[in-house]
């Protein structure tokens, strides 16, 4: 019958005549179609639990919005402090439209990718004007702008205490059915933008994107068209940010400016960005579990999260090796891989 | 083939080059020489579209090219080295040349392994064929310069610039380079105006040299007949008051 057998680094299973073996160091399970399943399988173990299950939802939109951050951080050679600018257009877009002119979730899917790409064309040529910390600087005040116009415009906005009662996108009548319904779409959308994300990144584009992202002016000399590459890799991630907005709003159905534009939203997105696997599209999937996990369990003590948070980022920050985040663990270095550099300051 | 007319560009109150025109001809090797400050690289990036001319034209095989962006500068056919390598650090040195393959000229057609396999081509010419793996931050010297050659070649130029190729290399690695800079001319039928400090290699690999002092030109000839001249001379070595 089937026999097992330890080696020393996998395990050896023989029936009959065949052999199959398991490597058993994590970082070799490199196959996508098994992680894909286990996100599939896992929610209904856990429908009992619709806390566990928003988070888990949560943790996707946070790596929706990461990885085409990730890709916009290295195509245009600038560090972004602003997604969620984007991502406050593209939510109060579909929420005002759906509220004010009944427009159905579809409609309002169209109208966010119109607004995003038309709002972040007009604003690209920041790309070309700002460098380095300039370029940051620009994309940090955007959004804290945006938050403001809310809270002027409140009778529009209502920037404190946010939009509701939008129309759901799938309805099936019970409220377990649609949180775990709102999980698989989240994680469609995740796998989604994983896989666009990783087909641009390992295209003749992606290389082009590397050289951009190392030395912007030997890149022009190279006969690369600089700008125009900045100008795409600004706009598609604005506007793959702003879909997210959509689906927060037509998911969750409530949308406030003031969770999703000040400041800590941001800090935490940069902090998957950084911790999942500085900037590699694939590292932003278990750096926002991680850090969807952490905020999530440090909730229940109190006050001290604003402690503890911050310093638990910062040890795993500081111990993983190479500075390559929690992918760099599970990654396995192909000499042709490019590993983003990222750097604020440019000369 | 190049054909430059009158070129000035100043830095504020400073002329760096002034009034500069001198054409290189197809298949010749041009020596551009001086002392320091003369103004050389400044008329090469003029050349590749980094600065912009003030006054002047530059014209490549009967186009004017005069202040067009760097990448179609790339496009139409000139292609140049850095003084200081600036590779892409983080890249391998097979992902930096496959870069220079893809854009250097519109393939649009190319996939990204097609490309790989032009690049190994350049890279295997300049003899890292070896290193290809290696990122390029751990290259060593002559190594990077021969990344740098390489990255030059595969955007399929038919004019090279090089500046200061032979700068830090030993008098072996030098050699090397300079066989593989002839070689280069040889095979993929490049004309190089070339910047150089090192005075034995430019007077063995040069047609014709043109010296810049001040931003301006003193003396344009074959090397003999150059260096030959009091006024470059006096330029290189000073003034020949000490003798009097």
């Amino acid at each position: 019958m089937v026999s097992f057998e330890l080696k020393r680094d996998r395990i050896l299973a023989r029936w009959k005549k065949q052999k199959y073996e398991w490597i058993i160091e994590p970082r070799y399970w490199r196959n996508p179609i098994l992680w894909s399943m286990l996100l599939l399988v896992v929610p209904l173990f856990i429908t009992g639990y619709p806390n566990i299950l928003t988070m888990i939802t949560v943790a996707n939109l946070y790596a929706c919005i990461t990885i085409p951050l990730a890709l916009q951080m290295t195509g245009t050679g600038r560090l972004n402090f602003g997604p969620q600018l984007y991502l406050g257009l593209g939510g109060y877009t579909s929420a005002l439209l759906n509220l004010h002119l009944g427009f159905s979730p579809f409609f309002t899917l169209v109208a966010t990718i119109l607004v995003c790409m038309l709002v972040s064309l007009l604003l690209s040529p920041i790309t070309w004007i700002a460098k380095g910390l300039y370029f940051s600087l620009i994309t940090l005040i955007l959004p804290l702008a945006f938050l403001d116009l809310t809270f002027i415009y409140g009778s529009l906005f209502r920037g404190e205490v946010g939009l509701m009662g939008m129309s759901p996108v799938i309805n099936l009548g019970r409220i377990t059915w649609n949180y775990v319904s709102y999980y698989y779409l989240s994680v469609f959308m995740m796998l989604i933008f994983l896989f666009v994300a990783e087909k641009i990144a390992q295209s003749r584009f992606g290389v082009t994107m590397a050289a951009i992202n190392e030395n912007e002016d030997v890149a022009l000399m190279m006969g690369v068209n600089v700008n125009k590459y900045k100008v795409f890799y600004y706009v598609f991630p604005s506007i793959l940010t702003g879909i997210v907005g959509w689906f927060i709003v037509h998911t969750f159905r409530t949308f406030a400016g003031i969770t999703y534009l000040p400041l800590d939203f941001m800090l935490k997105m940069l902090i998957i960005v950084m911790i999942g696997g500085r900037a590699s599209v694939y590292g932003m999937i278990p750096g926002a579990y991680f850090v969807c996990f952490l905020e999530d369990s440090l909730r229940s003590l109190g006050t001290v999260n604003y402690f503890l948070f911050p310093l638990i980022l910062i040890i795993v920050l500081v111990a993983l090796p190479r500075g390559e985040g929690i992918y760099g663990l599970y990654h396995k270095r192909h000499p042709r891989d490019y590993f983003p550099v990222m750097r604020v300051r440019r000369e | 083939m190049l054909k430059i007319d009158n070129i000035t560009k100043s830095f504020g109150g400073l002329r760096a080059v002034n009034d500069v025109s001198f054409s290189v001809n197809q298949g010749e090797i041009v020596g551009l020489i001086g002392p320091n400050g003369a103004g050389k690289t400044t008329l090469l990036n003029l050349l590749c579209g980094i600065y912009k001319v003030d006054s002047g034209s530059v014209r490549f095989e009967g186009n004017d090219i005069t202040n067009l962006a760097p990448n179609r500068i790339c496009h139409m056919g000139i292609s140049r080295t850095y003084q200081i390598p600036q590779p892409f650090d983080a890249l391998t040195a097979l992902s930096g040349v496959t870069v220079a393959v893809i854009n250097g000229k519109k393939r649009e057609n190319m996939t990204l392994s097609d490309a790989g396999l032009d690049a190994s081509y350049f890279l295997e010419f300049v003899g890292l064929f070896a290193k290809r793996d290696t990122l390029s931050r751990d290259l060593t010297l002559y190594e990077l310069r021969m990344l740098e050659l390489a990255r030059a070649l595969a955007t399929s130029p038919r004019l090279l610039l090089l500046d200061e190729a032979m700068a830090g290399l030993n008098p072996g690695e030098a050699s090397k380079a300079l066989d593989m800079i002839w070689s280069a001319q040889e095979q993929f039928g490049v004309t190089i105006l070339w910047i150089e400090h090192v005075m034995k290699v430019i007077m063995k690999a040069a047609n014709r040299l043109v010296v810049l002092q001040y931003g301006e030109k003193i003396d344009e000839g074959p090397p003999e007949a150059v260096m030959a001249n009091e006024q470059v001379i006096q330029a290189y070595l000073g003034g020949s008051d000490v003798n009097d």
